[in-house]
């Protein structure tokens, strides 16, 4: 059992870290909701269907960790810790990646519905059809938020 | 009288006719000036939507910006466009798309405003060779293999230039490690 559990958290540990973290915009924080979503998994009951189902279920739940963190009275009441931006890029890029701070600063600071789209399609390399799975949209809705949230990245540029 | 006259000069039907003839020329104008308008919008919609496949398929950089000046995208609105087109029947060639992920990849480009991503991987074998994978906003995936050999040094091609940065991406792994 505990294996099992290590070998998921080895598996999605990162990629849950960078979508936390690029809702929260701090480590402590994204960590804190990465944790939690590992947590939920644990005490969760419903049967996973499969690997992709577990990964879909683990980045909505981190996403949802996320935004109820921010709407949460204690978050608004608080002020987060500031890191610079180039810290806080360092745990979101990937090593093969070509680097554009400039943008993904944008990115991150683009609405909830249009980042969250944004970051899976191009940071994480989702399809449009697993990130309707995992955002709970329909297809055409993410087809517009990545279109609507680029015009407006470009607008922000 | 003077009633009558006034009917004379400017009567009702002739003012009516006069008017209604206005509007017509008014309203034609009006239609025309609202479907230039909205081919125009047309044209700048295709122009951003070809600059963007442009961008993979055979301008640089900023491809957006070229595929304006080169008649909204179109392959071989001007000469260096058709040497490219040329150069790419040369060097590029459609493969099946492997869905290959980040991991996987030796480079990648994600062109968040172009709304693009590119992923390139070293072929293995005696030719140099790059498999490159493109994905579009609208879900759209594309593949090529390039041959290095027959790939310019100078070429303005996004894949090409793509290619060459995974070659050198590569080299640079390899070297490491």
């Amino acid at each position: 059992m505990e294996q099992e559990w290590s070998y998921l958290v080895e598996e999605y540990r990162a990629m849950l870290y960078r979508i936390a973290f690029s809702n929260m915009k701090n480590r402590a924080d994204a960590e804190d909701a990465v944790q939690e979503a590992f947590l939920r998994y644990m005490k969760d009951e419903k049967p996973i269907q499969n690997k992709e189902h577990e990964k879909a279920w683990l980045i909505r739940t981190t996403i949802h960790i996320c935004l109820d963190i921010l709407k949460s009275g204690w978050y608004q009441r608080t002020v987060p810790w500031n890191e610079s931006f180039e810290n806080a890029a360092k745990n979101i890029y990937l090593p093969y990646q070509v680097r554009d701070d400039e943008t993904l600063e944008a990115v991150l600071r683009l609405p909830v519905h249009y980042r969250n789209p944004i970051y899976l399609f191009y940071y994480e390399d989702y399809s449009i059809h697993e990130i309707a799975g995992i955002l709970n949209e329909k297809e055409g809705t993410i087809k517009t938020r990545l279109r609507r949230g680029r015009e407006e990245l470009r607008r922000n540029l | 009288m003077g009633i009558q006259e006034v009917q004379g000069q400017s009567g009702t039907p002739a003012y009516q006719k006069k008017k209604k003839t206005g509007r017509a020329e008014g309203f034609q104008k009006s239609l025309l000036q609202n479907l230039k308008n909205r081919d125009q919008e047309k044209l700048s919609n295709t122009a951003f939507e070809t600059g963007t496949k442009a961008a993979a398929a055979g301008t640089q950089a900023g491809a957006q910006t070229k595929a304006e000046k080169v008649g909204m995208g179109r392959i071989g609105a001007t000469k260096d466009i058709r040497m490219n087109a040329a150069a790419m029947q040369e060097a590029l060639q459609a493969v099946e798309v492997r869905r290959m992920s980040y991991e996987d990849s030796d480079h990648v480009r994600i062109a968040v405003t172009e709304g693009y991503t590119l992923k390139g991987k070293r072929e293995e074998g005696a030719d140099a060779r790059v498999y490159v994978e493109a994905k579009y906003e609208d879900g759209r995936l594309e593949a090529y293999q390039v041959e290095m050999a027959k790939v310019s040094g100078q070429t303005e091609h996004l894949i090409e230039q793509f290619a060459i940065e995974t070659m050198k991406e590569g080299e640079e792994a390899y070297d490491f490690g």
